[in-house]
């Protein structure tokens, strides 16, 4: 079975993901000194609980979550923190970071590797306190804390989960190699997610693109046992075919209402990685300390997936997949569609990291900015069905207000309507923009 | 290792799709060429004089335009280009040079420039260049090179001249059949603008944009079809192929009223435009004072285009109507 | 002594100001109607440009010499009166002296009487000044209006009829622009030239971009 409809809009940028070749999950060793932010979660920034000179684990607790929508954070390696202080932040610009030097023992702080078995009959309440222990956030990169997300108010009961494998940013195979290597332990954090919330059904929504994942999924599902309500479903290779409201819009026709959130509407979804995450933390009680990411882009020498500590370095990773000697121009932390530019290599993995991209001159675009000829192509790309020439341009000459009147404030900033501009013009930048001023007077307002 | 390399830093997205406005306009250009070859094949080399006076003072008018209110030169995105070519393929083969000059200087200077620039016009320049000329030189805009000649010497205008003037009999008289009328139709044997008589050829055209995804089926879609239906309420089955292979109708849905700046934004309403075109062609060319009407249709609807926009707004996502 | 020369320089504001600065058709863009339609000709627009300097100069003087008499509620009507006396007089003066030139242009030497720039004038200046201030002030906007007019209407006759005033300037053989004494051709020319004069106003500063 596929899905049968799609979302109106959408676009086609080239793929890439081929660049990485095959899809195995290579271990990255640990790095000799970790960077790690306090802030790497939506909600207020977690509180250390070490201080200079402490010698840590790999696993140990270095920040505890502070309020309800924060998250804990966990040393990556063994050795000692070094220091406490601001350091670069690939999503902030900079931010506050334990740093902790390596001891090159690379000591855990108990044994990770054998399953729990019994882990299954835990209650739902229990493995909440799992989850929510092992600092695990939303990994597609919207980083709101797992636990929070895993318990809906009462009056809005969560019908679907829906797990995200769509990918559909171009460059980026982590989240297709994690399905090709650990579908088994996906499915059973599926399983477990499902059992959580309660739902009536889980729907594992994969992209075309990622054939040989759907059949591993397939065939698993028939191996396993309490898979009644799972189905995988192959969806339409479109970009963005990923992002939540349309995946939500694709499987099961309705419409998250503007403003709203997918619980609104009994769904739930979880990306791939937050999946595996959540497997871990409940079978494995390991917290969350490394992720696979994709290191690619055509500035790299040899692309490849990697499971790698959280604080590591960008600079390490891309010293050791090399660097071609092309005109490098961009270095990016996600995709090249959403993805965040960086102004230097010293920014750390964090939680939201789903790749590393370093764009040659020849793949990121230089954006020459003719006036708008009103072709419309934005209009069809947009896949919220808003008018983003017009927003922008009422932005532009300062009318936030009207902007905000024809949609501003729906548009999820997936960077289509830019892509397809034929004059080159800065859309998004514009959008964004005014949505920032809008909030800003909205704040003031208050 | 990246300590020496300058790293750019902006917004995202970082990536974008290789079709800019300057391959489009060229992309147009390009599948004008049939017609206008068609066009010279059949009236001769005038009209290749008149493309070529035209295209030049459109560019030569562009480059002087930039230059005298100090914006970057523009030349070279092709769109004063594809102006020049449009404006041509509408005017008469035997049209004295200077005034095309002067329709093309018309074009860019009044119609684009003065309303500021590229993307900012109403009217499509080379429509309402066209529209000048007509003002101006009514006699020599309505003088057609013939290529059918009645039985006893007296040259015939285009075939639409013949249907509004002189009835449906004499057309039947220099074309005998329906069926020698529809091929010559199809092929631009007849009289007419250079680039407007060879529906077959400019057909080729639309589809090269269509397939291009530098249009989209909206307008030309709604515009032939109105035009298809009024014309069978009119005209019977006979009047479906006559009005649509002749005139400029071909040309003005595939080439001129899909003009991006000066249609709407969105696809409800371009389809709005489209039947609005529709409508004003067919009503001039049966009531109007003219024989054609695709010109004046194209520019009507191109006033109305912000209105349109304004109740055509698109369906926002996760909201209710 | 001071405020004497102060005033002189006044005087000659007054007088130029409707020249370039305040010129009624280019910048306040009033008395379009008549431009349009009499600015295809020379000659009309002549006739049309010393009817209106008559009317305006006469008009003001005796609105600003009455001023003090006009109650407030009913100036309007009161100027309407004064400037349709005049005009009636310039249209007979007219009709006695230019026959054919009144022939062709009755009908907007008639409207005059509702022609914005007097009335805006009177309302405006006339009421509110002295009697030779007021007499500067219609001096000015009449040379602004027929200078105007006069502009126009040589470029609009060249372009559309090959002649100026009547003389043929250019040969017959190239066949003049008919379009620029139609309607659309006047609106060309006055956009053109309102550019023009921006651009003047904006190089001697008077205006901000």
């Amino acid at each position: 079975m596929k899905a049968k409809i799609t979302f109106k809009g959408g676009i086609h940028p080239p793929e890439n993901k081929d660049l990485c070749g095959e899809l195995s999950i290579k271990d990255f060793p640990p790095p000799g000194i970790a960077v790690l932010p306090l802030q790497q979660s939506l909600g207020s920034p977690s509180e250390p609980v070490v201080k200079k000179g402490d010698k840590v684990k790999k696993g140990t607790l270095i920040a505890r979550s502070k309020g309800y929508i924060s998250a804990n954070l966990h040393s990556s390696i063994s050795g000692e923190v070094i220091d406490i202080k601001k350091a670069p932040h690939p999503l902030l610009g900079e931010a506050n970071a334990v740093i902790i030097k390596s001891d090159n023992r690379d000591e855990p702080e108990k044994d990770y590797s054998t399953e729990d078995v019994s882990a299954a009959g835990l209650s739902s309440g229990e493995i909440l306190g799992l989850i929510q222990n092992a600092g695990i956030v939303g990994l597609g990169g919207a980083t709101f804390p797992a636990h929070v997300k895993l318990n809906p108010p009462p009056d809005k009961p969560v019908k679907t989960l829906i797990i995200n494998g769509a990918e559909c940013e171009p460059y980026l195979a982590s989240d297709h190699s994690l399905m090709l290597n650990n579908a088994e332990q996906i499915l059973k954090g599926a399983v477990m997610i499902k059992k959580i919330l309660n739902a009536e059904k889980c729907l594992i929504a994969i992209e075309e693109n990622k054939k040989d994942a759907v059949s591993l999924f397939r065939q698993k599902l028939n191996s396993l046992k309490d898979i009644a309500g799972l189905e995988v479903l192959p969806l339409n290779v479109k970009y963005p075919q990923g992002a939540e409201k349309q995946l939500i819009y694709t499987l099961t026709g309705k419409e998250v209402p503007s403003g709203g959130l997918p619980m609104d509407i009994s769904v739930l979804v979880h990306n791939i990685g937050t999946v595996f995450a959540i497997y871990e933390a409940v079978f494995l009680k390991k917290p969350l300390f490394e992720r696979v990411i994709t290191v690619s882009g055509k500035g790299i020498k040899n692309p490849a997936n990697w499971r790698v500590r959280i604080g590591t370095p960008f600079k390490t990773l891309i010293n050791h997949s090399g660097v071609t000697d092309r005109t490098i121009k961009k270095l990016i932390m996600g995709g090249p569609m959403m993805g965040l530019a960086q102004y230097t290599d010293e920014v750390p993995v964090v939680k939201a990291t789903s790749g590393i991209l370093l764009l040659t001159s020849e793949e990121a675009a230089a954006f020459e900015h003719l006036p708008c000829i009103r072709c419309g192509k934005c209009v069809t790309a947009c896949p919220m069905g808003l008018m983003p020439a017009e927003i922008s341009k009422m932005v532009e000459k300062g009318r936030i207000d009207m902007a905000k009147s024809i949609g501003l404030m729906d548009c999820m900033e997936c960077g289509s309507c830019n892509y397809i501009c034929p004059s080159g013009t800065n859309l998004l930048q514009y959008i964004k923009l005014g949505k920032y001023e809008y909030m800003r007077s909205k704040n003031a307002k208050r | 290792m990246l300590k020496d390399k300058h790293l750019t830093v902006t917004v995202s997205p970082h990536i974008k799709t290789a079709l800019t406005t300057e391959k489009m306009m060229w992309i147009v250009s390009c599948a004008l060429v049939p017609a206008a070859g068609a066009g010279i094949y059949f009236f001769g080399f005038h009209a290749a004089l008149v493309i070529t006076v035209c295209v030049v003072s459109s560019l030569l008018t562009e480059f002087l335009c930039t230059l005298l209110m100090k914006k970057p030169a523009t030349i070279k995105d092709g769109s004063a280009f594809l102006t020049g070519l449009l404006l041509a393929l509408c005017l008469p083969p035997e049209l004295p040079l200077w005034m095309c000059a002067l329709g093309g200087f018309f074009s860019i200077a009044v119609t684009k420039f003065a309303f500021g620039g590229l993307g900012y016009n109403i009217f499509n320049p080379a429509l309402a260049g066209r529209a000048f000329l007509m003002g101006a030189f009514a006699k020599e805009m309505t003088t057609w090179k013939t290529l059918q000649v009645f039985p006893d010497g007296i040259t015939a205008a285009t075939p639409l001249n013949l249907l509004k003037e002189q009835g449906y009999d004499s057309l039947m008289k220099v074309f005998d059949s329906h069926s020698h009328l529809f091929r010559e139709l199809f092929i631009g044997r007849v009289g007419g603008s250079i680039g407007e008589t060879s529906a077959g050829l400019l057909i080729i055209g639309g589809l090269i944009l269509l397939f291009a995804r530098i249009i989209t089926w909206h307008i030309p879609v709604s515009y032939i079809f109105t035009v298809m239906v009024i014309s069978y309420f009119t005209g019977g089955v006979f009047g479906i192929p006559f009005h649509l292979f002749s005139g400029g109708l071909v040309l003005g849905a595939f080439f001129m009223a899909t003009d991006p700046v000066t249609s709407p934004i969105t696809p409800k309403g371009q389809i709005i435009f489209g039947i609005g075109c529709g409508i004003l062609t067919m009503l001039i060319r049966i009531r109007g004072g003219y024989p054609e009407g695709v010109c004046y249709a194209i520019l009507l609807m191109n006033s109305v285009t912000p209105l349109i926009e304004r109740y055509s707004k698109t369906k926002i996502f996760g909201v209710k109507r | 002594m001071e405020r004497e020369e102060k005033s002189n320089t006044g005087y000659l504001k007054e007088l130029t100001k409707g020249f370039i600065r305040e010129n009624p058709i280019f910048v306040l863009c009033l008395g379009l109607c008549p431009t349009l339609a009499v600015s295809n000709l020379v000659e009309n627009a002549f006739g049309m440009g010393i009817a209106f300097f008559f009317v305006l100069l006469c008009s003001n003087i005796t609105i600003s010499l009455v001023q003090k008499l006009i109650p407030d509620e009913v100036r309007i009507p009161c100027f309407i009166v004064i400037i349709a006396s005049f005009v009636t007089v310039a249209s007979l003066l007219m009709q006695w002296f230019i026959p054919d030139v009144y022939a062709r242009m009755s009908l907007y030497i008639n409207l005059i009487v509702v022609n914005c720039i007097i009335l805006g004038r009177a309302e405006a200046f006339a009421s509110k000044n002295n009697v030779f201030r007021s007499m500067l002030d219609a001096i000015g906007m009449g040379i602004g209006f027929t200078a105007g007019l006069f502009i126009i209407s040589a470029i609009r006759e060249v372009t559309g009829f090959g002649t100026f005033l009547g003389f043929r300037l250019i040969p017959e053989n190239i066949k003049p622009i008919t379009i620029m004494i139609l309607a659309p051709g006047a609106f060309f020319t006055i956009g053109f030239l309102m550019a023009l004069f921006n651009l003047i106003r904006i190089k001697k500063g008077k205006v901000s971009k």
